[in-house]
């Protein structure tokens, strides 16, 4: 007869669902997102006509909203409520992808930092401290001045490749607080290597800081992606982002005003609902 | 060392990057092969590289950030002009910011719970998840535009303002300023009240706060005199903290408002292709972001009487 005397833990995905689904706000928030994330997975099916093609470019060209064209045309006669759809895909993956790439990099540099620990510990924090203190726009604007017209991919491996400072840091920290903690003394007394004590046993520790890491990062993501779109360095031109709609119309704000209000405002409500998840999750795993 | 770490970065970025100057300003048949390679020999570019990085270091210990382009001047005299500009848009900012955002805290945590906490907890997030660059369109489409009630862009009007008397430039500056410091002011409040709104609920079960409750004082005055006060020292590392945010803003803002700032040059730049410049402004970017912090943590360790005398 086995008896456990443990109580029952808490794994870091049942938290977060509890947590996000105990407040009214983060419920909205879900359903928001996850009506953009169904536009933006089913954007073809969704979208009235093609977001690139431009079908009268002088009868068409620039409409406000109207029946036909709810968010209106765009001087080269696109739909733009079509092109707004196939942003929210465009903007969503560079967001979530970039960002996977940041969590990538962050954990390995902080992981190994606080593991490691002395000289190497000093040295690759000193550094961190140096890409920390320069902006991240300014970092970027530096880089895609540099290489003019890149290609998408190599666009999210840069958003990513800036964007995972802050987390090493709290990784690092974390490692360094858990370091000699008593599960991982057992671990090195049973013969397990480091890598397998990283790996086992103080990265599913992360979890929580790297989740939250992780939601508001695909915010940050969105909004400078589509702020480096606006200045003509970020998605390549004819591609729909969000930014690039705006870019498009920046020319004539104030007659075109239906090229940046609506991408802009499906941009908001993301990132709003983005963040209001961030919050719902970090109070989830501070109340623990 | 941020700065070395900055130039060594910046060096690396430009001469990675396919083509140079030239290859993008000349990029036309009519310029021969032997006037592009005088021009980059005149330059220095065909030297190797580690000669290049360290004339290039060198010229930057001097203070030398190199020739503008598309300015025909060096990057270090348009800097020089842009950057009390932008100075002075983010002062506004900033304190106005922290005002703002220590205000719309306070009235919150006062009525912590209520409707209006909540609608004032709703706005904030709804400015803070808003990108800089669409408030900025936002508040040119409504104030310019739509409502005209102030100039379009630019720091002074390009026409009147040699004309006008002393007041009236000052009047005329004023106005020019308004907008794009108000959209900047607005975007860092947001920032600031969040955040604010939680130092001062972290303060509130505090011991000192109890004691002052049971003394009867009114929550009025328990909130400005005994939680505000030990809820400001977070707010002080806020503001090293907000500098990054407030220079990203600006570049933005600036270009929107042709504000004559370090941003609007810089972001014009990348339209030119001017490397030397936009390199210019993220090298001067960073080491305002760097100050920024030096000069937050200096007021921690004034205003903080535990850390006095240490």
């Amino acid at each position: 007869m086995a008896i456990s005397l443990a109580q029952p833990r808490q794994s870091p995905l049942g938290l977060a669902v509890r947590g996000i689904l105990r407040k009214p706000s983060s419920r909205v928030a879900v359903f928001i997102l996850g009506v953009i994330i169904l536009v933006g997975l089913f954007a073809p099916l969704i979208a009235p006509y093609d977001p690139a093609a431009q079908p009268d470019i002088v009868a068409l060209k620039s409409l406000p909203p109207s029946l036909a064209h709810p968010f209106g045309t765009d001087p080269y006669s696109r739909d733009v409520l079509s092109r707004v759809i196939y942003g929210a895909r465009l903007s969503l993956s560079i967001g979530i992808l970039a960002t996977v790439v940041s969590l990538t990099f962050g954990v390995a540099y902080g992981a190994i930092a606080g593991y490691a620990g002395g000289v190497i510990d000093a040295v690759m924090m000193r550094v961190l401290d140096a890409f920390l203190s320069i902006p991240r726009l300014l970092l970027l604007l530096g880089v895609l001045v540099a290489w003019p017209r890149l290609s998408v991919p190599a666009l999210v491996v840069f958003l990513g490749l800036t964007g995972w400072f802050g987390l090493s840091r709290i990784v690092r920290g974390q490692v360094l607080a858990l370091k000699h903690a008593e599960f991982v003394t057992a671990a090195l007394a049973l013969g397990a290597s480091r890598r397998r004590i990283l790996v086992r046993h103080l990265l599913p520790n992360l979890v929580s800081p790297i989740v939250v890491a992780a939601t508001v990062g695909v915010a940050h993501v969105i909004v400078l992606e589509a702020g480096l779109s606006y200045l003509g360095i970020g998605v390549p031109q004819p591609l729909a982002s969000w930014g690039n709609i705006i870019q498009d119309g920046a020319d004539q704000v104030a007659t075109l005003w239906w090229m940046s209000l609506f991408p802009g405002l499906f941009m908001v409500l993301t990132v709003m609902t983005l963040n209001v998840l961030g919050e719902a999750l970090r109070d989830a795993y501070e109340r623990r | 060392m941020i700065v070395a770490i900055v130039a060594v970065i910046t060096f690396v970025l430009i001469h990675l990057a396919p083509g140079d100057p030239f290859s993008a300003v000349l990029d036309n048949p009519n310029v021969s092969e032997s006037v592009r390679a005088t021009l980059r020999a005149q330059y220095g570019l065909d030297r190797p590289l580690p000669e290049q990085f360290l004339r290039y270091a060198g010229a930057l210990a001097r203070g030398e950030l190199g020739w503008s382009f598309s300015y025909e001047r060096p990057v270090r005299e348009v800097m020089a002009t842009a950057l009390p500009n932008t100075l002075l848009l983010m002062g506004v900012a900033l304190v106005g910011s922290f005002a703002l955002g220590i205000l719309v805290a306070l009235i919150q945590v006062a009525r912590r719970g209520s409707f209006t906490d909540h609608a004032l907890s709703g706005i904030s997030l709804f400015f803070f998840s808003m990108p800089d660059f669409w408030l900025a369109i936002l508040t040119l489409l409504a104030f310019t535009y739509w409502l005209p009630i102030f100039p379009v862009g630019g720091a002074v009007d390009p026409v009147m303002h040699e004309y006008l008397s002393w007041a009236g430039r000052v009047a005329d500056r004023l106005r020019h300023l308004a907008l794009p410091a108000l959209t900047l002011t607005i975007l860092a409040s947001a920032t600031v009240a969040r955040f604010q709104r939680a130092a001062l609920l972290d303060v509130l079960p505090a011991d000192y706060i109890r004691t002052a409750r049971l003394k009867g004082l009114t929550e009025r005055q328990i909130l400005r005199r005994h939680a505000l006060r030990n809820a400001l020292l977070p707010i002080i590392s806020l503001i090293g903290l907000s500098f990054p945010a407030l220079l990203t803003g600006a570049f933005f803002i600036e270009k929107i408002f042709a504000w004559p700032g370090m941003g609007f040059a810089v972001v014009s730049a990348i339209g030119t292709r001017d490397y030397p410049l936009v390199v210019g402004g993220v090298i001067i970017g960073s080491i305002m972001v760097a100050l920024g912090s030096l000069l937050a943590d200096l007021l921690y360790a004034w205003a903080d009487p535990r850390l006095r005398g240490h």
